[in-house]
């Protein structure tokens, strides 16, 4: 996998978590798409060894944007990071957009709401109208509902607008004619079950490598077996997943 | 002189000068000419990542295939390890007839080398008779190894006498092709003598080792599989270095290879040829093969002269007197 050496162009601190803009003139980034990020690899480190997938929250076409939560190591390392991070050029397949399905639900729990803020951008270029529905723990990890204007906002411990979960939040999921969400896998198939059809889901998943190599990071698929959520993914349409 | 020590130094004078315009990185494997001594090591190379090691590998290697389809483990699958990853992913692919459809998205000008696994040795011996006849396929390597997919408990490498068994049966049906057998590390030396006695043409040394990762927060196995990368590299480094003295047969080299300065170490060890795995998950490929070409560069040296460096009858020690 080919890693680039990205200058890092600031950081913001948002309550539970960290938005990371660097800067990324190369290839364009499509809404649900991620990339391998890490603070610097072989021969500097090799633990962590591996990169943490991310997806993308923001791109301008110049600078690129990355929210995430310190979980582990490698995430406290790109935290601290001052100027310059490493990372794949963009992967996976993102959101499929179509201005004629109609109003569309967008739904993130936690830290999946990443990658709604570039694809509220996309849908607002192409003229689709959208809600924005937000799930959070507590008022700490809400603290990014505020980059979301108008969004509605749940919390599990009720400190912050609905008590309960993001569903709590959404007057009638099945109106809507195209739902997107991204969150804990508990979170999607909660949602898969609420919405009609053309819902689409992001995953997420431990992965390897990023590019398919591995086979690390799959999700199961009606008619059994598995699917890389890399490669096939990260997102996919609801009912394509066994869930 | 002893060339030895011009690796060493950097290298002077006559050799060196010529051939800085180019570096001989062809390697002959069981009478395949490799144009680089490279090969990806099985299941870590999807043919979605090809575009991104052209030039780079001498031989292809896709991801082992079985009789039928197998789905593979439940994630979670992968766990990051200290220089290295866990793995179990348990030989997910679509079977050997789905396999042979696909395999000429793995057509890349090289030679084409077939990974196959059985459950049992009738299993092996039929796969390698399938692939026999195909004439896109150069070799078999065959997985006697793999630590996250149990049959019956034991890994065909538990016993030499299963291991020979496996080879033997598949060298019979397979009269035309070139037979690897890829070893566990666990009773290597045994095992690469039963292998090259049944009729194997190389040995691959070795397979990720087996592995257990915890997640202690949630008090709970995480992933039970192989350990690979940069962390096993002094296991696999061992593992070749006592075949290749034992063996008459080419060893190809795999384990933890990670840099061009493994690639050298694992060929100065007695490999013939050495496989990338899990480094090509954090690295560019490419970076590798630079830094192996460098290398060789300033040692002065092409690639096929390296393996086995280290012999005391070897020209690198003797100063090609005593081969």
């Amino acid at each position: 996998m080919k890693f680039y050496t990205a200058a890092v162009e600031g950081r913001e601190e948002m309550g539970s978590y960290t938005l990371l803009h660097y800067r990324w003139p190369e290839a364009s980034v499509e809404p649900g798409q991620f990339v391998m990020a890490r603070t610097n690899g072989y021969p500097v480190t090799l633990d962590p060894f591996l990169a943490r997938p991310f997806s993308f929250y923001d791109y301008d076409g110049e600078v690129a944007s990355l929210l995430f939560e310190v979980r582990g190591r490698g995430t406290a390392l790109l935290d601290r990071a001052l100027h310059t991070i490493e990372v794949t050029a963009p992967l996976g397949r993102g959101f499929q957009v179509d201005s004629a399905a109609g109003r569309a639900a967008l739904l993130g729990g936690g830290i999946g709401v990443a990658p709604l803020k570039v694809l509220g951008r996309r849908l607002g270029a192409i003229g689709m109208p959208y809600d924005v529905f937000l799930g959070f723990a507590d008022a700490r990890t809400a603290r990014v509902a505020s980059e979301f204007p108008g969004s509605r906002v749940a919390t599990m411990d009720g400190s912050v607008g609905t008590h309960g979960t993001v569903l709590d939040a959404v007057p009638d999921l099945e109106e809507y004619p195209a739902v997107y969400a991204c969150g804990p896998n508990p979170m999607l198939v909660a949602v898969k079950r609420a919405a009609g059809s053309g819902c689409q889901l992001s995953v997420e998943e431990r992965m390897g490598c990023g590019n398919g190599s591995c086979n690390g990071c799959v999700v199961p698929v009606r008619g059994g077996g598995y699917v890389r959520s890399c490669v096939e993914g990260p997102v996919f349409r609801a009912e394509v997943l066994a869930w | 002189m002893c060339r030895r020590a011009g690796i060493q130094s950097g290298g002077s004078g006559v050799v060196v000068r010529e051939r800085m315009a180019g570096v001989d990185l062809a390697v002959d494997l069981c009478g395949l000419a490799l144009r680089t001594p490279l090969i990806p090591a099985s299941g870590t190379l999807a043919k979605e990542a090809l575009g991104e090691v052209e030039g780079v590998y001498g031989a292809m290697l896709p991801k082992t295939t079985t009789p039928r389809a197998r789905a593979g483990n439940p994630p979670p699958r992968v766990a990051e390890t200290p220089a290295g990853m866990v793995n179990s992913i348990g030989l997910q692919n679509p079977g050997v007839e789905r396999f042979l459809q696909d395999l000429d998205a793995f057509d890349a000008g090289v030679p084409l080398f077939v990974s196959v696994a059985g459950d049992t040795v009738a299993e092996f011996a039929a796969l390698c008779e399938r692939l026999a006849g195909d004439d896109r396929i150069a070799a078999v390597e065959l997985n006697l190894s793999c630590p996250n997919v149990e049959c019956g408990g034991l890994i065909f490498c538990a016993t030499t006498a299963s291991a020979e068994e496996v080879v033997a049966a598949c060298r019979a049906v397979a009269p035309g092709k070139p037979i690897f057998a890829k070893l566990t590390n666990e009773g290597v030396v045994e095992n690469a003598r039963a292998a090259q006695a049944a009729g194997a043409d190389a040995l691959t040394v070795i397979n990720t080792l087996p592995a257990l990762t915890i997640d202690a927060h949630r008090q709970k196995v995480l992933v039970r599989g192989g350990l690979s990368g940069p962390a096993i590299k002094p296991v696999a480094l061992r593992a070749v270095y006592e075949v290749a003295g034992v063996v008459e047969v080419p060893v190809i080299g795999s384990g933890g290879v990670v840099s061009g300065l493994d690639v050298a170490e694992f060929m100065l060890a007695g490999a013939t040829a050495v496989q990338v795995g899990t480094a090509s998950f954090v690295r560019d490929p490419r970076e590798i093969l630079g830094e192996f070409s460098a290398y060789l560069r300033e040692a002065g040296l092409g690639a096929a002269e390296l393996t086995g460096g280290l012999r005391s009858d070897h020209p690198l020690v003797t100063g090609g007197e005593g081969r």
